[in-house]
């Protein structure tokens, strides 16, 4: 962990020493911002999707909550899990922060259920993509963002690998991301659980310590021998998140994306991060050695010309 | 949970047939209100004598071994082997109504000796082992089957009378 | 305009003190190009590009207006799994690299001393300054909340993130470029202090935009690294990302050079004078050097990066063969057409050569924002009202490149006495 956080201090000087360089003033703030990730005492949420009806409860709460848009349809109406665009089944929008997907898994009883809101990573890509810093990693393990300052470039939907943050297209004046918070202002900075999770009817969600719950999802596996798959989808994914997973059938088949690694997303930046410094400093001093060099051959010549006169063509 | 449930059932059958009654006398109510959760949904009538009748008398089905019953799941019995009746009953009483309560998860979390750390709340109890049993035995498992939406219930919803105008799509994609 | 010139009038100002009368043109004479306003609607209705840029204002600036009304949901798809479309896949990612000329044909002139290319200099620096200008434009039409665009700078720092970079150098390379303009600037509103005030700090100006660009124009690269398994794996890399951009930069700021001063030569060629005339197939050649050498790199570069990652199975799926499509068309051809243009010494050869880089260039930013972004998923086909709204932007680019190329000495140099 130390070693991590030595490390994005040094990212973070080398790029904002870029705009020392570049432009003065500025950037001495970039030096002292925020830590990442890895709160010892983070709050997490266990989703155990064998426990999911598909009643969609989930998704009113966040709606009352968050005092969201009206819906397309009501939260009772369960066709929308027929709903198919571009071949996805719903995802989050400006509309909606989370979504309950339905999905037929062969040889499976019955179907399964997804609910999918925003992960809450603990060195989110997000974060790291946001050039206006909009985006924070909260003690109690939320990711906000400020919607005061985001200009709207969207690179946070791009650098998501869950595909969560959504952009208001819809507005014209002040088009901005918007994404779940974890109900981090009405709730979980007062200590308790999102919205989504008290109104579960099923408890399919689990609110309590990160750290608690990774342990807590073990024993549930251990428990029950043959219920579930022997993995938290979360734990380790993209660094680890704060909202986790359990379930009794292979996560790839329930739309997760199970190709992601372990590495935060920041780490796959890191190498073009490297490379700015090193530009920043050996730049100047090598072009102006160039110019040097090409004035002292052209110097060469003047004074052959000198000694030879002859036009050389403008 | 499907598979242990119907091993469970068979094994009352079995029991029955066998013409072995329960040790323990029945009590309780006839009709029991569920009313502590109210808010969204009416109160739930529940018609106890006849679920008792469904579980043919094992009280264990559903109240664990608090009413006194022997316990058949061999990782209960364990510890609950000889657990006498409890005090209380009522599902209320050891599944906490606000199971994510900071001063609930400080208590779990100081309980350095407690095992059931994996206890559902008071709602998710009622709802996974009512749907669960539900859903093994072909009753109904639709929300309004068990209870009804309150006004505030529809609007929660957005269904009834506060459903969406329909017509309106989403910004065509 | 050709044929007023024809028609032996003065030629519209070529000097600050017009010939005729002995007296100085006003800024009024020299923005009508020295013609009388009716000489100038005669010449503005005669020539049938401005008929059709007139079309396409006619319909696109009610839509562009419209975007700005019912928001980007209404222009575009409203994608959330693309959040980037044609204004950033083609107006940033594309616009930006096809104008690294400026900051290319700087470092040639300034740095290096290479006198030679001094009549083709300007050129390429205004074709860097208008690209990023409308890059800017796009990223607004994007945004759509201009009020906003400081915030990166001046509101709200978020110094780790690539784009952070991108918005800082981006910025101040416009600046740059502003600065290194101004002698032209200068020279034709006849304001010498001006232009020597520029000239003092030129060299530090060419050296800051070389810095610059390099860091922008691999950062552009640089924010796909963002998205890995977004991002087809044969058009990502994590640690050769920001070169493949950087290098490819080179070829398409020279190759877009090449173009457009073939274009001035066959549309514009009153307004050049015979030192940009003359030398101009000499510099094409010098600047096809440049644009093959950098064309070899990048190959190189995209060969290492698929042994790196050891790639080569996904060259044999469909994605492989799209791949070596974009690499056969926009890399190997102009590698081929080059050399040969350059080995038998054929312009004309090298010209055509320089399209094709730069439709290849283009191919492979749009292919890298969006055609093997989310190949996973699906591919996302613009909306009707996005294409226009994005001829629409770059029709205006191509209308202010034109009228400053009228006006001020780029093609042709103002004689200090007549």
């Amino acid at each position: 962990m130390k070693n991590l956080l030595d490390r994005r201090k040094f990212l973070k000087g080398g790029l904002a020493s870029g705009v020392l360089a570049s432009v003065l003033g500025t950037g001495k703030k970039a030096f002292a911002e925020h830590s990442f990730g890895g709160y010892p005492n983070s709050m997490g949420v266990l989703v155990d999707l064998s426990k999911c009806i598909g009643c969609r409860t989930c998704e009113a709460a966040c709606n009352k909550e968050q005092e969201m848009p009206a819906p397309d349809k009501p939260f009772d109406d369960m066709s929308v899990f027929d709903e198919i665009r571009h071949g996805q089944k719903r995802r989050t929008s400006e509309k909606t922060h989370t979504v309950v997907n339905r999905y037929d898994v062969p040889g499976h009883d019955g179907p399964v259920f997804r609910k999918f809101q925003c992960n809450h990573c603990n060195e989110p890509g997000c974060l790291s993509s946001c050039f206006v810093n909009a985006y924070t990693k909260t003690p109690e393990g939320a990711v906000v963002y400020n919607e005061k300052v985001c200009v709207g470039c969207r690179t946070c939907m791009i650098a998501c690998p869950f595909y969560v943050p959504a952009y208001k297209y819809s507005s014209p004046i002040n088009p901005v991301i918007t994404k779940c918070k974890m109900c981090y202002d009405t709730r979980l900075k007062n200590g308790r659980p999102p919205a989504c999770v008290e109104a579960c009817p099923q408890e399919v969600m689990t609110f309590g310590k990160r750290r608690d719950l990774i342990k807590l999802g073990h024993e549930r596996i251990q428990k029950n021998p043959g219920k579930y798959i022997d993995h938290i989808y979360g734990e380790k994914e993209v660094g680890g998140t704060a909202w986790m997973y359990l379930s009794s059938v292979p996560f790839a088949e329930v739309g997760f994306n199970t190709e992601l690694g372990d590495q935060p997303i920041v780490n796959y930046v890191k190498e073009f991060l490297t490379v700015v410094p090193m530009v920043l400093t050996i730049w100047p001093a090598l072009f102006t050695g160039f110019h040097l060099l090409a004035k002292r051959k052209e110097n060469q010549k003047e004074s052959q010309k000198a000694t030879t006169p002859s036009d050389r063509n403008a | 949970m499907s598979k242990k449930f119907i091993t469970a059932w068979l094994a009352l059958l079995a029991l029955m047939m066998l013409n072995v009654q329960p040790a323990q006398s029945m009590e309780g109510p006839d009709t029991a209100t569920l009313d502590s959760l109210t808010d969204l949904f009416a109160p739930v009538s529940f018609n106890h004598a006849m679920h008792v009748d469904v579980v043919a008398n094992d009280c264990a089905v559903c109240h664990h071994h608090t009413t006194g019953t022997k316990v058949t799941d061999e990782r209960c019995a364990r510890c609950h082997k000889n657990s006498g009746e409890a005090n209380s009953v009522a599902c209320r009483d050891c599944h906490n109504a606000n199971p994510f309560s900071a001063e609930n998860l400080q208590k779990i979390a100081d309980a350095e000796l407690l095992f059931h750390t994996d206890k559902p709340g008071l709602k998710g109890a009622y709802h996974r082992k009512c749907l669960g049993c539900h859903q093994e035995m072909g009753a109904p498992t639709a929300c309004e089957n068990c209870h009804t939406k309150t006004e505030k219930g529809e609007a929660f919803y957005r269904s009834g009378k506060f459903a969406p105008t329909p017509g309106k799509e989403p910004a065509s994609e | 305009m050709k044929r007023f010139v024809a028609q032996g009038y003065d030629l519209p100002f070529i000097n600050n003190t017009a010939i005729s009368g002995g007296k100085k043109w006003t800024i009024k004479e020299k923005l009508l190009l020295g013609l009388t306003p009716s000489q100038y609607m005669d010449q503005f209705v005669r020539n049938p590009f401005n008929w059709l840029f007139t079309l396409i204002f006619m319909v696109g600036l009610p839509i562009l207006a419209g975007r700005f009304y019912y928001g980007l949901g209404w222009a575009t798809h409203g994608s959330y799994d693309y959040p980037w479309g044609l204004f950033l896949g083609w107006g940033l990612f594309v616009m930006v690299p096809l104008s690294a000329s400026g900051f290319m044909l700087g470092t040639t002139v300034e740095v290096f001393g290479r006198e030679d290319f001094k009549p083709i200099e300007r050129l390429a620096l205004l074709n860097g300054l208008l690209g990023y200008l409308f890059a800017v434009i796009f990223l607004q039409v994007d945004l759509g909340q201009p009020w906003r665009l400081i915030y990166p700078m001046f509101v709200s720092l978020g110094p780790a993130a690539v784009l952070f970079l991108v918005a800082w150098h981006v910025a101040t390379y416009l600046s740059v470029q502003v600065a290194e303009l101004l002698p032209a600037v200068a020279e034709w509103g006849n304001w010498p202090g001006m232009k020597k005030f520029v000239k003092s700090m030129i060299l530090g100006l060419t050296i800051s935009g070389i810095i610059l660009s390099t860091l922008h124009q691999g950062a552009l690269g640089a924010l796909f690294t963002y998205a890995p398994g977004k991002v087809h794996p044969l058009w990502y890399s994590s640690p050769f990302q920001w070169f493949y951009f950087f290098c490819s930069s080179i070829f398409a700021g020279l190759s877009m050079l090449i173009v457009v001063s073939t274009l001035c030569k066959r549309f514009l060629s009153w307004r050049c004078d015979r030192r940009f005339l003359d030398n101009l197939d000499h510099q094409t050649m010098g600047l096809a050097k440049g644009a093959v050498l950098s064309l070899i790199t990048y190959l190189v570069i995209k060969i290492i990066a698929i042994a790196h990652a050891e790639n080569w199975a996904y060259l044999v799926t469909g994605w492989g063969g799209y791949y070596l499509l974009e690499i056969c068309f926009g890399v190997l051809l102009p590698i081929v057409l080059y050399t040969k243009a350059l080995r038998n010494n054929r312009p004309g050869l090298a010209r055509f050569a320089a399209l094709v880089t730069v439709l290849g260039i283009a191919l492979n930013r749009i292919n890298t924002a969006l055609v093997a972004f989310n190949w996973n998923l699906y591919r996302e086909i613009p909306h009707w009202r996005e294409v226009i709204i994005s001829i629409t932007v770059y029709t205006l680019y191509i209308v202010t490149y034109r009228f400053i190329l009228y006006r001020l000495p780029i093609l042709y140099q103002i004689k200090a006495k007549p």
